[in-house]
């Protein structure tokens, strides 16, 4: 029994923050960022469907090419990487926090028997997890992208080639790390500001410095500059100066410590 | 026993404005406490720090007899809570938002279905809680505090927005709550006739401080305390002279005499011995203080 005890406590807590977590990823049900992820998923997948079904020609070549996936993987990362994904991580996060904020919520939610630290990690976790979902959902338009014109179109055959599933695994592991910076440093912004605007005008300006600060020679070190580097990385084979994988995490851990320390400290709950 | 119990609670939200001096507050058990006091006396602030929505600065608060900050999420298990306006979210449908709830209480399912019934919105289906009135979004915040099945229920002017019927509903519901199943009732207001006929102790509050507390019994006598009765005579100094007389302290108003409460016989006897001393009655009549009185008297004080 003795050898149990002490884990006790520890399965108490771990339970607490399965049904927080539960909870927050209820809340998300319909709102205005779960809509984001299912539309920003499908809309570069979608658009290149269109744009291969017009440019029907090219149809068959592509399919029938060894790189019939990863030609379409590209172009849809192209796109994402720089512009996309980083934009609808910084809306999806605002939106998420902004939740409590619009319902006036946060009173409800602190009066719960549930500790802060639960609280601030489980909603962080449901915005990774929302991530996560895109990552899915996006992959899933990909393929179908891929696949659509050849259900459709008789001459057009199903790709010979095999989905290279390791290098898109690869690939998209190292853009998800990558936008994890953007996540935490929208959140802590988030948490603090009733005002909506306030997280989505830090999160423009600091993409848009990023963008900016891309030939700077230290611009490594701009948080939301790595979803772009790395595509650069990917698509180019630019080495960075840097490890920004590395950079990405340090960050992420740096701002998640900073961004809990706040939360903890804040004088009104609600 | 204290079911909440603060002791000496000061905030400040400057250095320059102290929105709460010395709070005491004592609320029973099984009570149904009337918190009142007018907009901004500091009601709010004094609730929002009883369940650790703001920081507290100076004083001690214990709830169930146990440090609130030490037993946070103890007390928060047996504690339901409605702070001013619904806290809901508007996306979600009745049932929705419940869940949200029932899986940090961790309560049966079922339970989302008897709050429902009790609160009489069993019916509202996949309507999303910002499609809702503002006396059903009243109505489901309260059932949302009732969830965990709590033995404190903290209701910071529960029945704002609502219509009479509504008011009623609420009152009868928290009545049968308190009296059912022994759950002590902490409700704010700023109106007295909305609470006093569903409290059992009262406090009042005004600009921070503590004016009054006790049960409304000991309000109702204050009631009576402050009630006059007034003779209005063609001769006040004569009049004076009789009460005088019969040891009873007078005092002159516009010419008329107005004396405390005294027994019938009383009355009698100075009515006999007016009309004795060639002295005009016009008028003798007794002045009620309600309790609203009371409550604007001692809030203005």
């Amino acid at each position: 029994m003795k050898v149990f005890s002490w884990t006790l406590p520890i399965i108490k807590m771990i339970r607490a923050f399965i049904y927080s977590f539960q909870s927050e990823w209820l809340k998300r049900k319909r709102s205005a960022a779960s809509w984001l992820v299912i539309l920003g998923a499908f809309f570069i997948p979608v658009s290149i469907t269109i744009g291969r079904i017009i440019n029907f020609d090219s149809l068959y070549a592509v399919n029938t090419s060894k790189e019939a996936w990863s030609k379409v993987f590209g172009w849809a990362w192209q796109p994402m990487a720089f512009f996309l994904l980083p934009l609808g991580v910084i809306l999806a996060t605002s939106l998420i926090t902004q939740l409590e904020f619009k319902n006036n919520t946060w009173k409800q939610l602190h009066t719960s028997p549930q500790s802060l630290t639960t609280i601030f990690f489980a909603k962080l976790l449901a915005v990774i997890t929302m991530l996560f979902q895109f990552f899915i959902l996006f992959n899933i338009g990909i393929y179908l992208a891929v696949v659509i014109p050849s259900i459709i179109f008789r001459g057009i055959p199903y790709p010979e080639a095999a989905i290279p599933f390791m290098k898109f695994f690869k690939i998209d592991l190292k853009f998800f790390i990558c936008c994890l910076p953007i996540i935490i440093l929208q959140y802590i912004v988030g948490l603090q500001f009733k005002n909506f605007l306030i997280p989505l005008g830090f999160g423009l300006a600091l993409y848009v410095g990023s963008m900016m600060a891309m030939n700077w020679k230290y611009g490594y070190t701009m948080p939301y500059i790595y979803c772009a580097l790395n595509f650069i990385k990917e698509s180019h084979g630019d080495q960075p100066k840097v490890n920004i994988y590395i950079f990405s995490v340090g960050y992420f851990i740096l701002f998640t410590i900073a961004g809990y320390i706040l939360y903890l400290n804040k004088k009104e709950k609600g | 026993m204290f079911c909440i119990e603060t002791k000496n609670l000061t905030h400040r939200f400057s250095s320059s404005e102290t929105v709460l001096s010395n709070i005491n507050l004592m609320v029973p058990e099984g009570s149904i406490y009337g918190f009142l006091g007018p907009n901004g006396a500091g009601k709010t602030t004094t609730l929002r720090l009883i369940l650790g929505l703001l920081k507290k600065q100076t004083g001690d608060i214990s709830v169930f007899d146990k440090p609130f900050h030490l037993n946070r999420i103890e007390i928060l298990q047996s504690t339901g809570s409605l702070i001013e306006t619904p806290s809901l979210y508007g996306h979600l449908t009745a049932i929705e938002n419940l869940t949200v709830s029932q899986k940090i209480y961790q309560c049966p399912k079922e339970r989302m279905t008897e709050v429902l019934k009790l609160v009489g919105l069993e019916n509202t289906g996949k309507k999303k809680a910002s499609q809702f009135s503002l006396g059903m979004k009243q109505r489901l915040s309260i059932a949302v505090a009732l969830l965990p099945n709590p033995s404190l229920l903290i209701l910071d002017e529960p029945t704002n927005g609502l219509d009479p019927n509504g008011i009623i509903e609420i009152r009868e519901l928290l009545k049968k709550l308190n009296q059912e199943k022994g759950i002590t009732i902490l409700v704010s207001s700023h109106l007295l006739s909305e609470i006093e006929k569903l409290v059992t102790h009262v406090g009042i509050i005004n600009k921070g401080q503590m004016m009054f507390q006790g049960t409304l019994d000991e309000l109702l006598n204050k009631q009576r305390e402050s009630s006059c009765i007034v003779f209005d005579t063609n001769d006040a100094i004569k009049t004076a002279e009789i009460f005088k007389e019969n040891d009873i302290t007078a005092e002159t108003k516009d010419g008329k005499s107005i004396v405390s409460i005294i027994e019938k016989e009383k009355i009698a006897v100075l009515t006999e011995q007016l009309v004795k001393s060639k002295v005009k009655i016009y008028e003798i009549s007794t002045i009620k203080n309600d309790l609203e009185s009371i409550f604007m008297d001692i809030t203005n004080n």
